[in-house]
């Protein structure tokens, strides 16, 4: 079947995200504050972590607080905030695709398609750090090791040396610490961590325009490449996403303590799933999660986009993070000073190799059961790209009297039923739950017999799934048997 | 003389567990790229089998070539494939020319000095920068199912000995235990997920208890493979090191020799029917060894 030319999709958001911190909301009031959905940066090379965690708190800003476990003491110049729209842009940029393809009639010279595509960028602000005090609370074995505001954020560093003594500081000074933080609380403080806890000031929040609350950087050396997520376990109902945009200058990130699973990817879908790809998406997710044991890290993209390389996706859906979006997001290795020329007769190359940002976008969906640690990463050096990316065709159009168009009626029915069968295995949901939205589609059909409704009718529910596995054990079954007999003809057994 | 063990050589049960994991991990976790890199490590593995056989067996004249040696080059292989991920098929085939190599090139009084596929992933890992290991890449709940199949087995068919495994093992998990549920106060889980991983069992299992490059006294070894844990676990738990073991197993080989010679005991050959008919007594530890496994 002949297809020509492809035309890019409009980019749709994978699933609603709400979006929210790896570490815990303590309320101040006695609100019942659920994060479900974070959305976190992590840059990472030799030692050095920079981490901006993103925040879609959605009430009265007098209510937020949040404690992030980190490994050091962070001071003032490591603290920032940033613009919250880079989230977005990165989002936009990684998230799931579809793609569209156009059958050429076999009977009618091509006619050609082009969607274009439009980004935005906005500016970023970066607020200056304010160091205002530091106190020792001798009571409760609790040290404030720093204390400064930065942005629309009054923060404090503990250390601590025991769990009551931490618990009973932040209720004593209005934290309200949620059912289930406390016993994380422990391994934490054992393990040497401090506690970065961040409220919003109410002043200085003022002088901000909007309500909303900026996403925090927090910069810092340290061997451990990790993500605290148990302390986000204490407040949250059942089960929980995170979205990691990972930047290093050598390839891919992966989980060393979870498995990495690439989401699948290439696959056929129906015409209709572009009415609701968030939808599709979203089941898609669920239902790989669901097989995958709920247990692993799901790579959504991953690519190299060094400012010098300039092929960002294949295809692109939203316009490619600039190079003032990831100093932004803080790839400090791209930052230079431009008015400095002392390197301009440099070779070039070498600049060039210290210039590499490999993008890793993971999508986790944790729950206590299935999460009992925290993220573990390591930078690997694979540089191979990935994207999740779905593909529609559009059937061709006119008439098919010719007996070339005739073949290309069959198969597209053909194509048509594997299309119905390929959106089954990815989401999990049987024929029939698409009967509505196949129907839908009959209307921008030319060809009744190969409408998705009619091919419904016939399809046969495949469970490819099953099959797989029945072949797995019969495979298996005869890996043993030819051992065993290899064994025997040998006189071992 | 020979250290007792089964009837029947070991590797072929080792072969038998690897692809046993192997397809699990092609059938059921769609390992796909991993195929080609496995056929890869195998097929090369064979081919310089092969020039070392031509290279340095007929230069030794003492050497009787031995006709078994594919099991060795297929469990160092299978190593290779369920371990070390790479970016490319040439780092494939160095990977396996570190691994058969060094069992030629680095050997001190007949006997090699490192554990081929552990030296194959450290120095492919360290020298290229193009490698890694994926620790995780099994989950976490079928390899405690695997190492419980997998140490059943080796009780029953007494198919290769425990003492370094379960040394290895028992240490670097109490040694986990105490610091992480006894100390940090994590829960059990917590400390069930950071012991059972897959490299962790593959490496127990099938690696640090190579009989050929552990050290022949047998209270030595067991100090030895507990002095492995320990420094793992420091490396692991406080340096945040990812592979730690492998790392420490290579860098506590070229020891092994200066064991043996500290602490003579018997030295371990494979049992094989070729090298049977041969030469059966391998008594000497001062006569070079003509057995190239």
């Amino acid at each position: 079947m002949k297809q020509k030319l492809f035309i890019l999709s409009a980019t749709i958001a994978a699933s609603p995200l709400l979006y929210s911190f790896c570490g815990f909301y303590v309320s101040k009031a006695d609100a019942t504050l659920k994060n479900k959905t974070s959305q976190v940066i992590l840059v990472r090379d030799g030692n050095r972590n920079v981490i901006t965690m993103f925040n879609d708190f959605k009430g009265d800003t007098k209510d937020f607080a949040m404690v992030v476990p980190v490994p050091v003491t962070l001071q003032k110049s490591d603290v920032k905030v940033i613009d919250q729209s880079l989230f977005q842009r990165l989002n936009d940029y990684s998230a799931p695709r579809l793609v569209e393809y156009y059958d050429e009639n076999p009977c009618e010279p091509n006619n050609r398609r082009y969607k274009a595509l439009s980004g935005k960028v906005s500016g970023v602000m970066v607020d200056e750090a304010v160091v205002t005090k530091s106190e020792l609370k001798k009571d409760y074995h609790v040290k404030v090791e720093a204390q400064y505001i930065v942005g629309e954020y009054d923060i404090i560093i503990l250390s601590a040396k025991e769990s009551n003594g931490l618990k009973n500081w932040l209720t004593d000074n209005g934290y309200k610490i949620p059912k289930g933080a406390e016993e994380v609380l422990d391994p934490y403080i054992k393990s040497n961590l401090k506690f970065f806890v961040v409220k919003v000031n109410e002043q200085e929040k003022k002088k901000l325009p909007g309500n909303f609350l900026r996403p925090i950087q927090i910069s810092f050396n340290s061997p451990k490449f990790m993500l605290p997520i148990r302390l986000g376990m204490a407040n949250a109902d059942g089960d929980q996403d995170l979205v990691v945009y990972a930047f290093t200058r050598k390839g891919r990130i992966e989980c060393t303590n979870y498995r990495n699973v690439n989401i699948p990817t290439g696959n056929k879908v129906p015409l209709f799933v572009q009415k609701n790809f968030g939808n599709f998406y979203d089941n898609l997710f669920t239902h790989q999660w669901q097989r995958e044991n709920q247990d692993v890290s799901f790579l959504e993209y991953a690519w190299d986009v060094s400012p010098q390389n300039f092929y960002h996706c294949d295809p692109c859906i939203a316009t490619a993070p600039s190079e003032y979006d990831l100093v932004q997001s803080g790839v400090w290795w791209l930052q230079k000073d431009w008015s400095d020329y002392s390197d301009v007769n440099d070779d070039n190359e070498d600049d060039n190799l210290s210039r590499n940002v490999h993008f890793t976008r993971l999508h986790f969906r944790y729950n206590r059961n299935h999460f009992a640690q925290d993220l573990m990463f390591q930078v690997t050096p694979n540089t191979e790209t990935f994207q999740a990316r779905y593909v529609i065709t559009h059937p061709a159009t006119g008439n098919f009297t010719c007996d070339a168009g005739k073949k290309y009626i069959q198969e597209l029915k053909s194509r048509r039923r594997g299309e119905l069968a390929e959106l089954t295995s990815l989401t999990g949901k049987g024929i029939d739950n698409w009967q509505d939205a196949a129907s839908a589609s009959n209307d921008e059909e030319d060809q009744p017999e190969a409408q998705y409704a009619t091919l419904l009718q016939q399809a046969n529910a495949e469970d490819e799934e099953s099959n797989r596995s029945v072949a797995g054990i019969v495979l298996l079954g005869v890996t043993m048997l030819g051992s065993v007999g290899l064994m025997r003809w040998k006189g071992m057994i | 003389m020979r250290i007792k063990t089964a009837g029947w050589d070991a590797r072929y049960f080792q072969m038998t567990f690897q692809l046993i994991f192997l397809s699990y991990g092609f059938l059921w976790l769609h390992w796909n790229t991993e195929l080609i890199s496995g056929l890869i490590f195998i097929t090369s593995g064979f081919v310089f089998q092969y020039i070392a056989d031509v290279l340095f067996i007929k230069k030794n004249a003492l050497a009787i070539r031995n006709k078994n040696n594919w099991q060795s080059v297929l469990v160092s292989c299978l190593s290779l494939c369920l371990l070390l991920k790479t970016n490319g098929w040439f780092i494939c085939v160095l990977a396996s020319a570190i691994t058969i190599f060094s069992k030629y090139i680095f050997r001190i009084r007949g006997k090699h000095i490192f554990n081929p596929s552990a030296l194959g992933i450290a120095a492919t890992v360290y020298l290229t920068g193009n490698a890694w290991i994926s620790p995780a890449q099994w989950g976490s709940s079928i390899v405690l199912l695997f190492a419980i199949t997998c140490l059943g087995c080796i009780v029953v068919t007494k198919v290769q000995k425990l003492d370094v495994t379960l040394a290895f093992t028992g240490t670097y998990a109490a040694l986990l235990f105490a610091r992480q549920v006894l100390y940090q106060g994590w829960p059990l889980d917590f400390f069930m997920q950071s012991v059972t991983t897959g490299s962790l069992l593959l490496f127990s299992f099938f690696m640090i208890s190579d009989p050929k490059t552990t050290p022949d006294h047998p209270a030595v070894r067991i100090i030895w493979a507990m002095a492995v844990a320990l420094i793992s676990f420091y490396l692991t738990a406080f340096k945040f090191v990812n592979g730690a073991p492998i790392w420490v197993l290579v860098c506590s080989q070229p020891f092994v020799p200066l064991l043996d010679l500290l602490f003579k005991a018997k030295r371990f050959e494979w049992k094989t029917p070729s090298v049977e008919k041969k030469f059966s007594i391998i008594n000497s530890t001062i006569k070079p060894s003509n057995n190239y496994h």
